[in-house]
């Protein structure tokens, strides 16, 4: 037993002298990235989002855990889901919302993100949610803002809550309830990627033995970080080959690819793009009986995805939209609940 | 080990009597070191005495160091145009404060310096500074550095440009480089060439590499830099056989690939040089993924928080081996000078988003202390470290330089005193530049200058 | 650490018993009735409460379980607890008597949020409150119907539950609290 005492945080439930584990503290005021969380902050958030899940399953899915918190939702980039997302999880936990979108604000016309922090956190927001063209933006934002900041996509850099949502996802429907040693594959334009950048991370730190596969213009770089991460124990393999990605594959991660690519020279055409590394059911047909299909949306139906494997049985992107509430609810539960 | 500084004079003030004793008097002409004791009278050199035996003992080189003034190939005062990140006056400033007393200023300023009138604005700015440091400075390669057609480069040389160059860009057109690069070497001047392919760096934020793809960033490969050498050189290969007094230097060169193409050119006989920042020398791309490590310090590190904008420069900072190489070049005498392309922004320009924040670092007053960090670190001799401060600057400027670098007994005094068993903390009070945009905010550097003297005159004293 | 028992193992048996006959007593009968814990200590305790109801009355009454931590008014404290494993209310709360059940009685702050909870699943008719050890020093006007040992003491004190089910031992100890050197990792 431990001499130390914990400060009576409830005084009823005084600290009890722990023969069970210490418990693990969430240490983070910001969630930039899904870097610097270890396994156990992931084993926390997977079991909050548990405990969310249950509270989205009630009658009203509500409680009162962040009643009285202010959560400003700033987007520069359109998006729908993720944002209604955001501000349902925001809502179920009773915090107040503010939803500033890039079109419609004084954003358009040239005021700087240092300025609009500024702006949001005089008006008392606690939390900030940020998406932003730009990589690195929400550690700019993070530097400027007293409460905490999370990120909902930078530039090309991070995704954060679609990782652990991904990884959520993939948890209750892959038999044993974990991806350790499972094969899970990331297909598509993994270059231009935050949900890959952020799942390399994540299905790393889990254990998970993850692929990337796409046209070379398409994976450049990450290869040297492939060699990188071995070194430092979170292996990765990279392939262009798509059968040999999709072999005996758990789980298939297909990526959006974006008519812009054609622009920039880095791809001959989406009708090459979709017939050379199109998921497709006979594609589909190289992995296990029973893979998961998953997507993190907006689905291009017919290039990346085919529409029947979309909405097929062994698909759960839905299920990755509704375990997205019960995961953005739990991070930001735990992120008000850091720095107070 | 005693050495006695007078202040209590102004800037720009002639320095009437000085007297250094027992102080580390590094030579770089002669490529001797050693204790001296220097004695200032009058503005001039009046006696320097290399001290041996009794006299000596105690007297190391990692203290009081006294050496020629430094000159700096390559920076940017903003003036005229965008005064509020530098003017001519703040830079002058500012360079004392990093011990140079010769600064040769880029042209791209607005409007740019592509004729003999903008370099006169330039000039007058610097007598009126009151700072007796030498401003020279470069005219542009092509009118309005469009790349299309040669400035007015033989009116430019008449009214004193100490070079050509169309930096911040690299001179678009390979026929007006090639024109540009035999005219100027019939007015006895340098072309001095950004070398960057423009298309393959197109919204590239940093360097291609393993800290780019993991941080989601554009990136810019090296072969980019590699590309326009070869051309520059294969150009110049053609130039220089009918024009023998052709000079092209390459400035603020970053990786392995182009440096070897220069130290081939060189062995070949080409009359190339170049020069290399202080921090390509220093800093790596990892800085950007958040450490804070010397490049020749090979440790991992996140100490800091990822994506300061104050790391975006152009060329962009590159990774470890390319800093080595750097290194390597400077040892070997493949790169004659450092130059510290000091590049203030105002914080509207650079405190923003790392893709969106304009290039370039405020380094000028921090040069000789990440040198010096090298110099500690047993990675550059200080007699090196000197040189390419002093000699290499010079023999490109070559009649712009003026005298030799070095204290000659009867000369007006030209030098810079700095202790080396002090530190400094970057902080935007400390720095004397407009431009605050330093990566080293927060951090301490190796090295403290105490006194800087420009032709007799004093240009920086320590409080 | 300078701590003394206050309840032995035979005391919480003894105290358990009383108050299980306390709670059929008050309710004069077993209609209606149900146990929630609130976790931690409060499930096991509920779940012996139940036991001994069943011995003495021949009923099983239903039992639940109920995790506070969403319905807290003090969030700085999230980020030390473990999260235990949450709610379980297996059976319909509108009209039924429910007795909440925990293990030390303070401030009052964890009932009012076990309440807040509550409600949000369903109107119960009756809301009653059964504690191992009331120590005092309530904030909110809050008070236990069924105390299983009252025991003044000072802030500086801890009280610590030990039920078997969950520390291997029974018992109750106080304890005066030492200066907390900094907590390691946290901000």
């Amino acid at each position: 037993m431990s001499e130390r005492l914990e400060a009576p945080s409830d005084p009823e439930h005084s600290p009890e002298g722990e023969p069970s584990p210490e418990p693990v503290a969430w240490r983070h005021r910001h969630l930039l990235d899904v870097d610097a969380l270890s396994k156990d902050e992931l084993e926390l958030v997977m079991r909050t989002a548990d405990e969310m899940r249950d509270v989205l399953r009630r009658p009203i899915p509500r409680v009162p855990a962040l009643r009285g918190r202010s959560m400003t939702i700033l987007f520069y980039e359109a998006s729908t889901r993720t944002r209604v997302s955001f501000e349902v999880a925001a809502k179920n936990l009773s915090a107040d919302v503010v939803n500033i979108s890039a079109a419609t604000s004084s954003i358009t016309k040239g005021e700087s993100l240092v300025d609009t922090v500024r702006t949001v956190e005089a008006l008392g927001a606690d939390l900030l949610v940020l998406r932003h063209p730009v990589a690195g933006a929400p550690y700019l934002a993070a530097n400027l803002f007293g409460g905490s900041v999370l990120n909902a996509g930078d530039g090309w850099h991070a995704h954060p809550t679609q990782a652990l949502l991904d990884l959520y996802t993939m948890r209750s429907r892959l038999p044993g309830g974990t991806v350790a040693d499972r094969k899970v594959v990331i297909l598509g334009d993994v270059l231009h990627s935050r949900v890959a950048r952020s799942n390399i991370w994540s299905l790393t730190a889990a254990g998970a033995d993850l692929w990337l596969c796409g046209p070379p213009p398409l994976l450049r770089g990450f290869d040297a970080w492939a060699r990188r991460g071995a070194a430092a124990g979170r292996r990765f393999t990279v392939t262009s080959s798509v059968t040999e990605a999709l072999r005996d594959a758990d789980v298939v991660m297909a990526l959006r690819i974006q008519r812009e690519r054609m622009t920039g020279g880095l791809l001959p055409s989406l009708r090459e793009y979709a017939a050379r590394y199109g998921l497709t059911s006979e594609r589909l047909a190289l992995a296990r009986p029973g893979a998961l299909v998953m997507h993190p949306g907006p689905m291009n139906e017919g290039v990346e995805i085919a529409p029947d494997v979309a909405a097929g049985a062994q698909s759960a992107i839905t299920d990755q939209v509704t375990n997205g509430v019960a995961i953005r609810m739990a991070v930001l539960h735990l992120l008000a609940g850091s720095g107070a | 080990m005693t050495a006695e500084v007078l202040p209590r004079l102004a800037v720009g003030e002639r320095v009437a009597g000085l007297e250094i004793s027992g102080a580390w008097l590094v030579d770089p002409t002669s490529g001797r070191e050693g204790p001296a004791d220097i004695v200032v009278s009058d503005g001039a050199v009046e006696a320097v005495a290399w001290l041996d035996g009794a006299d000596a003992d105690g007297i190391g080189p990692d203290g009081i160091v006294v050496a020629p003034g430094l000159t700096d190939l390559h920076a940017h005062f903003r003036e005229p145009g965008n005064e509020d990140a530098e003017t001519v006056a703040s830079g002058c400033a500012a360079a004392a404060h990093g011990g140079f007393t010769t600064v040769c200023l880029m042209p791209n300023t607005d409007p740019p310096l592509d004729e003999p009138g903008v370099l006169g604005r330039v000039l007058a700015a610097a007598s009126a500074s009151g700072s007796p440091v030498r401003v020279l400075a470069y005219g542009c390669v092509s009118a309005r550095r469009a790349g299309e057609q040669l400035a007015a480069l033989g009116e430019l040389a008449d009214a004193g440009v100490a070079g050509f160059s169309d930096d911040g860009s690299p001179t678009r057109s390979a026929a007006v480089f090639r024109s540009a690069l035999a005219y100027a070497a019939s007015l006895g001047l340098p072309i001095v060439e950004h070398a960057e392919d423009l298309p393959m760096t197109e919204g590239a934020e940093a360097s291609d590499g393993l800290v780019a793809t993991i941080l989601g960033l554009r990136g810019s490969p090296a072969s980019a830099e590699a590309v326009a050498v070869a051309r520059a050189l294969a150009i110049l290969a053609e130039v220089a056989v009918d024009e023998p007094a052709a000079r092209l230097h390459l400035t603020h060169l970053s990786t392995r690939a182009a440096l070897d193409l220069v130290r081939r050119a060189r062995a070949a006989g080409l009359p190339v040089t170049c020069d290399v920042t202080p921090h390509h020398l220093a800093l790596t791309d990892e800085w950007i993924a958040g450490s804070r490590r010397w490049a020749w310090d090979g440790a991992e590190d996140r100490s800091a928080a990822p994506y300061d904008p104050s790391l975006r420069v152009n060329p962009p900072l590159r990774s470890r081996d390319d800093a080595a190489a750097c290194l390597e070049a400077l040892l070997d005498g493949t790169v004659d000078a450092i130059a510290t392309d000091h590049a203030p922004h105002t914080a509207v320009d650079k405190h923003v988003e790392f893709g969106l924040a304009a290039n370039g670092i405020s380094g000028i007053e921090t040069t000789l202390g990440l040198v010096l960090a090298a110099v500690d670190a047993g990675r550059l001799p200080l007699l090196r470290a000197i040189k390419a401060l002093t000699v290499g600057p010079a023999g490109v400027l070559g009649a712009h330089a003026g005298r030799r670098p070095g204290l000659v007994v009867g000369e007006p005094a030209d030098l810079v005193v700095f202790d080396r068993s002090d530190r400094w903390t970057v902080t935007p009070a400390t720095l004397l530049s407009r431009g605050k945009n330093s990566p080293l905010l927060g951090l301490e550097v190796p090295g403290r200058v105490l006194l800087t003297v420009v032709g007799g005159r004093l240009a920086y004293v320590a409080e | 650490m300078i701590g003394r028992q206050i309840m032995t193992a035979d005391e919480i048996r003894r105290a358990t018993i009383r108050i299980s006959h306390e709670i059929v007593e008050k309710h004069a009968g077993t209609e209606g009735l149900a146990l929630v814990g609130i976790q931690r200590r409060g499930v096991p305790l509920a779940h012996r409460l139940a036991a001994a109801i069943r011995e003495h009355e021949a009923v099983e009454l239903p039992v639940g379980a109920l995790d506070i931590t969403f319905y807290r008014d003090d969030l700085s404290t999230v980020a030390q607890q473990p999260l235990v494993k949450g709610t379980d209310l297996p059976f319909d709360l509108n009209g039924r008597t429910i007795v909440l059940v925990d293990d030390v009685l303070y401030t009052g702050r964890t009932i009012r949020a076990a309440m807040d909870a509550l409600v949000d699943f369903g109107r119960p008719q009756a809301i009653r409150l059964a504690v191992l050890v009331d120590r005092g020093h309530r904030e909110l006007p809050i008070r236990a119907d069924h105390v299983g040992k009252n025991v003044p003491t000072s802030r500086e004190e801890v009280v610590r539950v030990h039920l078997a089910e969950v520390d291997d031992v029974d018992g109750v100890d106080i304890e005066r609290a030492v200066p907390e050197p900094a907590l390691a990792g946290r901000e």
